[in-house]
Parts: C-alpha cells; structure tokens; sequence
C-alpha cells in the first residue's frame, strides 16, 4: 500500500482535488493524463503519418491543415510531436518507475534496519553516483546498439541512486518517530511497522523527487537524443525534434517551438505534480 | 498477587549505569508510581519491562511478569506480549500516533497484531473501546487522522490503543505531562476509572507529585537509578524517610513559601558513568555517615519501604544482611 493509495481510499468525488494534492496536483495529473493518452491515442488523433515526407512543403509555415508547420524534410510537426510523446513519456516515466522500483526496497530496507545492513546496500548505490549519465549511456550502447530502451536504462542507472538515498533518509528519520515504537509497544512486527507505518510516512520526499525527476528525464533524453544516442530516425522524439529543428531555427521557428514547447508543457505538469505533492504529503499539514 | 515483579534489576549502557539493583513488586490492580528528577531511571526502567531497550542496553536481574522472568524469553514471545498482556502508554500522544493512519485503524491494528479477528470484529472493538475512553461520537471520528484530535482526545486514543487487548499491565510514562491541567485531570479520572472495570495494574511513570498524590495507591522514589523508598502514597507526601524524598517534596511550591527561591537539596545529581559508591544521595545528603558508601538496603521503616543508613531500621537490617552474607 503506498501513500498515494492511503490518501485514495473512500474517496467521494468532490474530494477528489484535494485528495489529488490539490489545484496544483489536480492540474499536473489532469495534463499528465492528457499527455498519456495523446501518446497512446496519436494514431487516432494525428492528422498525417509522422514519417510522410512532403517535398513541395519543407519547412513550410503553418496552416489549417498543418497547424504546427513543416520540418525541414517535409514531415508534419503537429503530427511528429504527437507520436514522439510516445518515446519521450515512455522514457522518462519508464526510467523513473524503474528506478523506483529498484530505489524503493533498497532505500527501505537500508534505512530501517541501518548499521551493516545500510552500508552493504548503500555503499554499491553511491558506486552509481560516480557515472556520468553520458559516459553510461554511451557505453550502454557500444553493448546494445542505440535505441529509447537505452536511454531508458541510462536514465534509470541515474536515478537509481538518487532515489534511493531519498527513500533512506526520510525513513531513517521516520523509523526514529516515536509513533514507529508505539507500534512495537503494541506489539506490530517489524515487516507490518515497515508496511503501514514507516512506509506511508517515509514515501512523500519520494514521490515528490520522482515526479520532479520524471520532469528532468525528459530533458536528458533530449540531450542523448540530440547526440544520436536516443530514439533513432525516423522514430518521433521531442529531444530528436528539438535537435533537428534546431538547425532551421531562423527560416523555421515553428519546427523548434513546438516540440520545445511541448517539452516545457510536461515539464511543467510533472513539476506541478512534484510540488502539490510536497504539500499533501505531510500528514499533518493543513491542506490535509 | 503481584503482576510485576522486579529483582536486583541493573541497567547498564555501556558505562553508564542508568538503574541499579531495583527491586520491587506491583500487586493486581495497583496504581504504582515510579517518581524522580529526569534521567533518574524511570523511563529505562519501563522500557526494560517492555522489553523495548536499545539493544547497547544489558539487563541484570530478573523481570517476573505474572510469574513469568521476561528477561529470559525471546524477542518474539516479548512481542507477543506487548500490546497484548502488557501496554504503553507514551508521553506525547500527538507523535505516538502514527499521522497517516486514522485512530479507530490504529487501534483495530493492536487487536490484529495479537488477536485472530477479522477487520469487522476488530473495527467494532475499537468502536467500544473509543466509546469507552470518553471520544465522544466515535462512529464518526473512527475515520479521523490523529491531528483532526486534540491533545486530551489523542492521549484518550492511545489510551484505547493500549487497553485494545485488555492487558494485565498498563505502564503510563507521563501520560499527562504534555497537557494542561484540567484536560490532566480528565485524563487522571480516566485511568482511575478503568482500573476500578478492568482491575488493570498500572505502573505510572511521573516526575509531578500532583499527579502521584491524585491517582496512586503507592509510590517508589528513584534518585539515579537506585530505589531509595517505596511507601503508600499518603504515607509519602505525610512524612518521607529518605533524606532525597524530604529533599524532593520539600522543593515543591506550596502556599506557605510562596515568595523567594524553592529550597533545593545542594549540588548535582551525580554522572551516572562513574557514581559515588553505596548510596548515590550521598554527595548531597545532609544526613552523611561513614556506612554511607555501602548501598543500604531497602528496609521496612513503619509503611515505608527506606534505603538510608541514617534509618535505625535499615543499620538493623544492614547488620542481619552482613551477618547472613558473611561480613560485608
């Protein structure tokens, strides 16, 4: 059971944004949600083939039946930008489940038990803190080949830590209330006092940092996409896009400021999210 | 019958000797006070009942629990107790409660933790249990996280917390001391009350002689981890035999030294790593003699229970001790 579960139950609908986090919370998950159904819709929604080249039109202004424009090989940016939601969500929200479900019981179990326990676990973790997200990526790859599953990878290698060293210090804190020995004064054993005590009260820092992370995926897979080491042509990603319309910027701002655009608006949802959940997720605070 | 029974009970972490050689015994359905400045024992004392010491800590000597030595069993069989035959009940009820989970699934929790119930059962037990310690439309309130509570009706539900699976011993470490005082009397009734139902013994851990004299049958005194007396209630406050209990009592307000500085015993209590040997009062006892740095037994003076060579009852007792020991 995690927190956002906790906080979910016996729900009636007009509680529903504030058990959500909020207005703030309520606005990033309601973007987030339209983003992923986007992706998972873009076959549906977009009005051409992301990969149909129209030679008469490159870089073509914006119209009515192109509302984003033309890049610079002919391909509609309207139609682009919905499908590379589907490499750049899939990625960055990938990458951080990932790293989650790695970082969690290792932070857990590290910060409740710490001594030898925290060292034998933690210590390999902080090993990951030392390689460079690039320098991992490209390795990844001289193995693998290229691809979003790389980066996907890449990026869950480096979050991995983060989140984990997260996870352990706020149950490390948490395991020290004096609620977390009342349970053992009543006698809850230590896997139950974990589950339903440390857990729920430890996860909020979590969660807040992995949807702040899930934010700045996005951005460093634009950058690996950028260096070719990403989704690979002709697979639609915003960073590819944003790279690729980089180049015509001054004869064609639309091929850059869409996906940009783009980019920054699920940045945004993602950060909204991060910071509503801040708020709700100490129990104690007054939005609660 | 005694409940709980302490013999020649040692605390030490690491160096420092936090209780020394306690010994005493609590009846059914007494109220027993522990009483004694901060750091004097009481606190270690309870949690080495509970078995909840930090695991730096040894224990000597032996806990009787219904006639069982805690002391010797397992951590499992000690969890199976707690919550269970033997509750807690902290000090600060707003971080004893865990914030995340609402009050009635607290309590239905320590019902499951020991219990085969299933959640319908459990909840309604909480139900009545919440009923019982006074949280008034409880039904409704089951729901509600700890801080929607004040802190009178948060120490009620952890109150409720510990009396889930009627346990035979209640021990309160100074349940009232972070409320104020009408609410303490509210809380003060309550526990009287539930030890006149359920019989519950209660060890009440208690630095406030207000609260001793309003809810206790008998009082221990501790001063640095020894036990110096043990008497009943009345018989304590009426007349102390122990130099460090007149020191105490003679250091409380009252209405006749209402202006100017309290009188206070001289000096300081001393650094538990390296104590002065036999009676650890001895430093700042006015009544100081050569036996002092022997530890003086605790001896029937009267009703009282008095660890002081300057008692004729305890030199008596000293002397039988030496002679049956072979000198000392």
């Amino acid at each position: 059971m995690t927190a956002a579960t906790v906080a979910l139950r016996h729900v009636r609908p007009r509680e529903l944004t504030a058990r959500l986090g909020g207005r703030q919370a309520a606005a990033g998950i309601g973007i987030l949600v339209v983003l992923i159904l986007v992706a998972l819709l873009a076959p549906v929604l977009a009005p051409h083939s992301p990969d149909a080249i129209d030679a008469d039109h490159i870089l073509a202004g914006p119209s009515w039946s192109h509302p984003f424009g033309f890049d610079a090989l002919g391909r509609d940016v309207l139609s682009r930008v919905l499908f590379a939601y589907r490499a750049s969500l899939g990625v960055s929200i990938g990458a951080v489940a990932l790293a989650l479900a790695l970082g969690l019981p290792i932070g857990i179990v590290a910060g409740y038990f710490g001594g030898v326990v925290d060292n034998l676990l933690m210590r390999p973790i902080d090993l990951l803190l030392a390689l460079p997200a690039l320098l991992l990526a490209i390795s990844l790859i001289s193995i693998t080949g290229p691809g979003e599953l790389v980066a996907l990878f890449a990026i869950a290698t480096i979050y991995l830590p983060i989140l984990a060293r997260v996870v352990r210090s706020s149950v490390l804190a948490v395991s020290r209330e004096l609620y977390v020995e009342g349970a053992r004064a009543r006698g809850v054993s230590h896997a139950r006092t974990i589950w339903s005590h440390v857990v729920p009260n430890a996860l909020g820092p979590a969660v807040v940092q992995a949807s702040v992370l899930a934010g700045f995926a996005l951005q460093i897979e634009a950058a690996l996409s950028f260096l070719g080491l990403g989704a690979q042509p002709p697979t639609p990603s915003l960073g590819l896009m944003l790279a690729d319309g980089y180049q015509v910027l001054q004869q064609a701002p639309w091929a850059d400021i869409f996906p940009g655009l783009a980019i920054a608006i699920t940045v945004v949802a993602f950060n909204l999210v991060g910071d509503g959940l801040r708020s709700k997720l100490d129990p104690r605070g007054i939005s609660g | 019958m005694s409940v709980l029974r302490l013999d020649h009970v040692s605390v030490l972490y690491g160096r420092v000797s936090a209780v020394s050689d306690v010994s005493l015994a609590v009846d059914e359905g007494e109220i027993f006070a522990l009483v004694g400045e901060s750091g004097c024992g009481k606190t270690t004392l309870a949690m080495s009942i509970m078995g909840l010491l930090p695991r730096a800590a040894a224990v000597a000597g032996t806990i009787e629990f219904l006639g069982r030595d805690l002391t010797a069993l397992g951590e499992e069989e000690r969890a199976a107790l707690r919550g269970d035959r033997i509750s807690m009940v902290f000090q600060d009820p707003a971080s004893a409660l865990d914030p995340a989970f609402s009050v009635g699934e607290q309590i239905a929790e320590t019902i499951r933790a020991h219990k085969r119930v299933g959640l319908r059962e459990a909840k309604a037990r909480a139900l009545r249990l919440l009923e019982e310690v006074g949280i008034p439309d409880a039904p409704r309130r089951y729901r509600d996280p700890p801080h929607r509570f004040s802190g009178g009706m948060q120490q009620r539900v952890v109150i409720a917390t510990a009396l889930a699976n009627e346990p035979a011993l209640l021990i309160a470490d100074e349940p009232t001391a972070a409320l104020d005082v009408t609410i303490q009397a509210q809380i003060l009734d309550l526990m009287r009350e539930l030890r006149r139902r359920h019989r519950t013994t209660i060890l009440l851990i208690a630095h406030d002689f207000g609260v001793v004299a309003q809810l206790c049958d008998r009082a221990g005194v501790l001063y640095a981890g020894q036990l110096v007396e043990v008497a009943p209630v009345g018989a304590l406050f009426a007349e102390s035999r122990h130099p460090y209990t007149a020191a105490l009592l003679g250091a409380l307000p009252s209405a006749e030294h209402a202006r100017g500085a309290l009188p206070a015993a001289p000096g300081q209590v001393p650094d538990l790593v390296s104590p002065p040997p036999g009676c650890r009062f001895q430093p700042r006892c006015p009544l100081r003699r050569a036996e002092c740095d022997l530890v003086p037994p605790l001896a029937p003076v009267g009703d009282h229970l008095t660890a002081c060579w300057a008692t004729p009852e305890t030199q008596a007792l000293g002397r039988e001790l030496a002679i049956a020991g072979g000198g000392a």
